[in-house]
């Protein structure tokens, strides 16, 4: 452990967490508001620790609480994180496999986008990313926390808050259209979801949709490639 | 704390740190292969499409329905977000709107 590198990375922080507060402030107002309690909104926060999946989820869990399709959901969101994951992994060769854990654990689109700005900060400097990821998750946590508080506090349905999380998450899916492939996708989507959400029971249709555009991903590209 | 969120939280929980730390792991040359790779690409899109579209066109009960007041806040909102990309901004209008059509439909 390295204290002048953790403090480096805890100050390199600072935009992480003051992107990371109000968000985490909606959240816990609206997890609150689909029924969760401020400490189990704690502590999916803690173990979780994954923005866009927690903000599904408690819609998930607002419309009924079913665990399996909830996890696989979140499964299928988090796979991106494999090339995340992929790519940091070569700074670390030198870094004991515990720390690795704790490291990987804490690693989030940010984070990830923060270290890679500048990789001569963290090739094998694990302190630095510790300090840089602790800060990030506590202001997670921390603002979740007080959101869920906060949450308790007010009346859920009144003053358009019931399209508060649709409005929220309509921001995120624009914000992941980076080509006319993307926004094809999104109306394909939009279609098998509906058409999924017909004809079966629960909240498979999420899944579905999911595995389904993987695959026509795949193929849309393959297809682009050979051209 | 209810026992089934209990499991919610863990089920995400193990199914988050995974992808996150099987690559690091393993700290060989495996790298994600290039059909996968595009096929990941998507599934955001997929998953957020799968959420939304629902709450605009299936009522409560399940059935399809046409839901007025959820569409015309939606789209306000899509647009704002495909010219501002701001966040805070779409959830203040979402509300504003879901609320302003309340007393209008």
């Amino acid at each position: 452990m390295n204290h002048h590198q953790f403090r480096e990375g805890m100050k390199a922080a600072t935009p992480i967490v003051l992107g990371y507060l109000p968000v985490a402030l909606a959240f816990g107002v609206l997890a609150r508001g689909a029924g969760l309690s401020p400490l189990e909104v704690g502590l999916m926060s803690l173990l979780v620790y994954a923005g866009a999946s927690q903000f599904v989820a408690v819609e998930m869990i607002s419309k009924g609480m079913v665990w399996f399709p909830i996890v696989l959901t979140t499964f299928f969101l988090n796979l991106r994180h494999l090339l995340m994951s992929s790519t940091f992994s070569l700074h670390f060769n030198k870094v004991p496999l515990r720390i690795v854990a704790l490291l990987s654990a804490q690693l989030t689109d940010e984070s990830f986008a923060m270290a890679m700005a500048d990789p001569s900060k963290i090739a094998n400097r694990s302190s630095y990313v510790l300090g840089l990821q602790m800060i990030s998750q506590c202001a997670w946590v921390v603002g979740t926390v007080i959101g869920a508080f906060f949450g308790g506090l007010i009346n859920q349905e009144g003053y358009g808050i019931p399209f508060a999380l649709p409005s929220l998450l309509i921001c995120l899916l624009v914000l992941q259209i980076k080509s006319s492939i993307h926004l094809g996708m999104m109306i394909l989507s939009g279609i098998l979801s509906l058409l999924f959400r017909w004809v079966l029971p629960g909240n498979w249709y999420i899944v579905l949709t999911a595995v389904a555009i993987t695959c026509a991903g795949a193929v849309t590209e393959m297809l682009r490639r050979r051209e | 704390m209810r026992l089934e969120m209990v499991w919610i939280i863990l089920g995400m929980a193990c199914v988050t740190f995974i992808p996150r730390f099987l690559p690091m792991a393993v700290f060989t040359k495996w790298t994600v292969p290039e059909r996968l790779r595009w096929g990941l690409d998507y599934i955001p899109v997929a998953v957020l499409s799968a959420i939304i579209f629902p709450i605009l066109f299936f009522d409560g009960g399940g059935s399809l329905h046409f839901q007025s007041r959820a569409v015309f806040a939606a789209l306000p909102v899509f647009a704002l977000a495909w010219f501002a990309r701001s966040i805070w901004g779409c959830v203040i209008l979402g509300m504003a709107m879901y609320w302003g059509l309340g007393f209008l439909l």
